[in-house]
């Protein structure tokens, strides 16, 4: 048998017990699962003491060799968000002009729309796709009225994968804003700013930032959290006696 | 076994056009006797799929683009919304080693 990694004496007096199986979820898993994207919010603007806590949680991320590769701007000016929507709509309805085959008469476009989707296949992906034709024609907002607006820009010369360490951090905040009741929703349709020289310049998109993601923070209209159904995953599993399975 | 993609499935992007057969869209079915037409499933849908006709939540007509993310049912205040069919992609994005929908579970 393998030795085991802990003595048997500080598995006596471990600082957190583990649970028994089938104990119900603890508070972080509570607010795990019960994390919904919120797309309503209240008017009402997050102090600054709740927002320097949940840019605290963002702080203490892991990260490839502790580089912290990440750089957090907050965006409360009301008017400044209303410049920045109207810019993301504005590319919107510029790709939904060239990547849209299924207004009248644009059929011809279904060819050129797939090649862009096979060149860009994240950014065009069906979903995302269907979300810009949606902004464009204003049914769908981008920051949903969130009073705070938190880009996130990376940079790009950290070890390892520094995209994956600023996704960490990300999630960090939003846990724990939802942890203090209040609504976050990730929105990655900030990326196209980065085409604008006057967004570069404002939000210091130079050389090694760049922009990748921004989470829209505030109070939530009704209560937007709860448990949902999702599909479950194939997990492979290789056990410890060499036996193999698949669970879900 | 590993799902993976064939060469065929590879080739070909699903087409908004073939809903239903490249792309199976996601659905919610919404109780109209609890329904009140509040319209917070209206706000939360990413995906603008829900609108409020005659004071009755419902999905949209045309092109309603249901990723089944479950915000409705998790926001409806009634409890009147469940997700009755889950997005599926049938060509290059495919979803890749899924299994049955649950909730979240207690081990």
């Amino acid at each position: 048998m393998a030795e085991l990694a802990i003595e048997t004496e500080e598995l006596e007096k471990p600082k957190i017990r583990p649970p028994e199986p089938g104990a119900d979820f603890n508070l972080v898993e509570d607010v795990i699962y019960r994390r919904r994207s919120n797309r309503s919010y209240l008017k009402k603007q997050v102090p600054e003491y709740l927002l320097r806590r949940i840019l605290e949680a963002g702080r203490f991320a892991p990260s490839a060799g502790n580089a912290q590769p990440w750089k957090f701007i907050v965006v409360q000016d009301q008017k400044m968000i209303a410049e920045m929507t109207q810019d993301v709509v504005k590319v919107c309805q510029m790709g939904k002009r060239f990547l849209d085959y299924l207004e009248p008469g644009k059929a011809a476009l279904e060819g050129l729309t797939k090649v862009v989707q096979r060149l860009r296949k994240n950014e065009m992906h069906p979903i995302p796709l269907g979300a810009m034709f949606l902004i464009a024609e204003g049914k769908l907002g981008v920051w949903h009225g969130a009073p705070t607006v938190i880009p996130i820009l990376v940079d790009r010369r950290a070890p390892g994968k520094p995209f994956v360490d600023v996704g960490i951090a990300g999630q960090n905040m939003v846990l724990t804003a939802h942890s203090l009741g209040l609504g976050t929703c990730w929105v990655s349709f900030i990326q196209p700013l980065e085409y604008f020289p006057k967004w570069r310049k404002k939000l210091g998109l130079r050389y090694p930032y760049k922009l990748v993601t921004s989470i829209a923070l505030g109070y939530p209209k009704g209560n937007p959290d709860g448990y949902v159904n999702r599909e479950t995953q194939a997990i492979d599993w290789f056990g410890e006696d060499g036996t193999f399975k698949v669970v879900y | 076994m590993p799902e993976f993609l064939t060469w065929k499935d590879r080739r070909k992007v699903e087409s908004f056009r073939r809903i239903g057969e490249d792309l199976i869209l996601g659905q919610v079915t919404i109780e109209l006797d609890q329904c009140t037409g509040c319209g917070s499933c209206v706000n939360a849908c990413p995906a603008a799929s829900l609108e409020v006709k005659d004071k009755k939540a419902k999905m949209t007509e045309v092109f309603p683009m249901c990723f089944s993310c479950g915000n409705c049912t998790a926001i409806c205040p009634e409890n009147a919304i469940t997700i009755t069919r889950f997005i599926e992609f049938k060509r290059f994005y495919r979803y890749l080693d899924r299994g049955e929908p649950q909730r979240p579970r207690k081990f």
